[in-house]
């Protein structure tokens, strides 16, 4: 038998039953109540004050990414909700499982521009999983539970609760019931046999197989059966920006990262392999290139829990809807022992051609200025390749992503669909609550961070121990690398007048040192990452630094920049 | 000419959300039908849309993606396109005469 509770109680009361003991917010008018009520369940569900909406779901996707648990966010009508916006739409390209609850105006103030009332359900429904206004309490457990059940199941993903005041303040009966069933919202079913017998014969008969994996194994928790399919079919494997960290760096069939900036190794064997086994990825343009020129001789199959992303972009000779976990230990199941000892040791002539033009040029140069991918370098070797690495968007993102290296899953956590600048600093907030046994290590540049600095004050409230590598070059590096490239060095507002760094981080009292000379670097990394608090290493970078390899847009995969006057010739 | 069939739970807010599915893929919807359906507390909308069959086939993979959507179809709506299609052309010739 239930209790009568409020609304605002039986909400808090199902993030509890759904094992919440996190949620990310920032009160106001229209979410008092539960706020009110929060008050007396401080021991049961930490709340965390961030210093705007956007700080709040950030975190929270960070939360959901460290921790594969669905991170929650409270905020207030209005702006507190149109403020989540953005990240709700990250959070939906990226397959992050949110639930955001936004309060609402009463019920009787709908739709009359009452203060603070917005329409969150109409702008929500392009940019989440599901949306639902609650207008009465009895409605609060189920749609809470409805709530958890769609943002982490299938493909997960955001998911929005429009709390009308109305719901919150009046009671109703409490008795929790987990949603483990929806009759319009099919869970994945098992993967149809006879595609999974297509597959494993196109995988038998291929010479050069080539697998690019994505997120998809990450959130299924395929890594285990990845290496298992990959060491009997012999295959080698590219990882998406999103996939990072699900295969660990130096497995040996894995050949590095695919895309505009991926590795050399990733683009020219995707173009030359014959069959092409993609694994919880989309085909984004940014993993592509021209799509109609992509992996031009293979056969492609596609595996994906999401139908719609079979066939979207790249035609699938084989699409298997499943889930990858399942679909991958099936398929292993059914395939030969195989060797592709000489296709998958071409991945070291391109390797050595890369690190040779590009990797040593960026990562160990003798003199000058010293680059990012050199500070994200020594922070991989510094933490024995154990931190987990949050990135902004830009070339911060790019260099962490090409010369960060890991041992464990979920450890690189970035905004890749919808490229978010800003996204860092809060989401390794939210990374750091989630796992705060491990080393949380944020590369951002100077333009992301002042997106969301105001986060600073959370991590001083709370204490969070995030090192924030801060890559200043006093430029918005990755359009000024474009408007170098592509726009006659027109640098057209893209360089930045910086604050004083050690003031804003005195200010916030947070430990803070300035590194310009290369001496100073490996010191000021080891001295981050032995601290106990939250630290910013301010690296002065290289200004004009350039994120090389690249396909730049409109190019095929194996059309590659090696520097600004050299491209990539096959074969060298 | 694609005809695209859609069964649903009723939900406050779907209509705007599926019609949406067509207005970020730049596709007019031609007519609109929302009715009962003979199953019960199921909704039936029809929509009737210029497009491609692959246009077609991803927007009905999308809109089933909305959680309270049951199922989708879409099929060609040739007949009806023709015997359209000569209409508008009537109707443009005699507007420029």
């Amino acid at each position: 038998m239930g209790q009568r509770l409020t609304g605002a109680e039986i909400l808090l009361e199902s993030l509890i039953a759904e094992g919440v003991d996190t949620v990310f917010g920032y009160p106001g008018g229209s979410i008092i109540t539960v706020y009110d009520k929060m008050y007396s369940y401080s021991d049961r569900l930490k709340h965390i004050l961030v210093r705007h909406e956007q700080g709040a779901i950030h975190a929270a996707q960070g939360y959901a990414r460290a921790t594969g648990r669905p991170g929650v966010v409270i905020v207030t009508s209005g702006p507190g909700a149109t403020n989540v916006l953005t990240g709700v739409a990250d959070a939906m390209v990226d397959s992050t499982p949110v639930v955001v609850i936004a309060g609402q105006v009463g019920n009787a103030m709908l739709g009359t521009d009452a203060f603070q009332e917005t329409d969150v359900v109409g702008m929500t429904g392009p940019i989440d999983k599901w949306t639902y206004q609650i207008r009465k309490p009895e409605d609060v457990a189920p749609a809470v539970a409805k709530a958890f059940h769609i943002a982490s199941t299938g493909r997960p993903g955001p998911v929005v609760l429009d709390f009308t005041k109305d719901a919150q303040v009046g009671v109703g009966w409490f008795e929790y019931e987990k949603c483990t069933h929806i009759r319009s919202y099919a869970l994945p079913a098992p993967a149809d046999e006879a595609a999974i017998q297509a597959a494993a014969e196109l995988i038998d008969e291929a010479e050069r197989p080539f697998v690019v994996f994505g997120q998809g194994v990450v959130i299924s928790h395929a890594e285990e059966q990845l290496k298992a399919f990959l060491k009997k079919g012999g295959i080698p494997a590219a990882s998406t920006m999103l996939g990072l960290s699900a295969l660990p760096s130096d497995f040996p069939y894995y050949v590095g990262m695919a895309g505009m900036h991926g590795n050399i190794a990733s683009n020219m064997m995707t173009q030359k392999c014959d069959v092409l086994i993609a694994i919880g990825m989309r085909f984004s343009d940014r993993v592509t290139g021209v799509p109609s020129t992509y992996a031009p001789n293979a056969k492609v199959i596609h595996i994906d829990v999401d139908r719609t992303e079979i066939g979207k972009i790249i035609r699938a000779d084989v699409g298997i809807l499943g889930d990858a976990a399942e679909v991958l230990e099936r398929l292993t199941a059914r395939i030969r022992f195989s060797f592709h000892d000489e296709w998958a040791a071409s991945a070291r002539n391109y390797d050595r051609v890369e690190d040779e033009k590009v990797g040593k040029v960026e990562t160990a140069p003798a003199e000058g200025p010293v680059n990012m991918g050199e500070v994200v370098s020594r922070v991989a070797e510094m933490s024995g390749r154990q931190a987990i690495i949050v990135t902004d968007v830009g070339q911060n993102q790019l260099m962490s992503a090409r010369y960060s290296r890991f041992v464990q899953t979920r450890s690189f956590i970035t905004s890749g669909g919808l490229g978010t600048m800003g996204f860092g600093l809060p989401a390794a907030i939210g990374a750091k609550v989630g796992a705060p046994d491990r080393q949380v290590v944020l590369f951002v540049g100077d333009g992301g961070i002042q997106m969301t600095i105001q986060e600073l004050g959370t991590i001083m409230q709370e204490g969070t121990a995030v090192k924030i590598v801060l890559l200043n070059n006093n430029w918005l590096g990755n359009v000024r690398q474009w408007q170098e490239l592509f726009f006659g060095e027109r640098y057209s507002q893209t360089h930045l007048l910086n604050p004083d760094y050690s003031l804003i981080a005195q200010a916030y009292g947070i430990r803070y040192r300035c590194v310009e000379e290369r001496a100073e670097l490996e010191d000021a990394v080891r001295e981050m990452l032995d601290s106990e608090q939250a630290y910013i290493l301010d690296a002065h970078v290289c200004e004009m630094g350039m994120v090389y390899p690249m396909v730049p847009g409109g190019r095929r995969l194996d059309e590659i920049l090696l520097n600004k006057d050299e491209w990539y010739r096959d074969g060298r | 000419m694609y005809i695209i069939s859609v069964y649903s739970e009723n939900q406050v807010g779907l209509l705007s959300s599926i019609s949406n599915i067509f207005t970020r893929r730049g596709i007019n919807i031609e007519s609109l039908t929302v009715f009962p359906s003979e199953f019960p507390g199921i909704h039936h909308f029809t929509f009737r849309a210029i497009t491609t069959e692959r246009a077609a086939r991803q927007v009905v993979g999308f809109i089933e993606k909305k959680v309270e959507v049951v199922r989708a179809f879409y099929f060609p709506d040739n007949i009806t396109s023709s015997s359209e299609h000569g209409i508008l052309e009537d109707y443009l010739k005699n507007r420029n005469q």
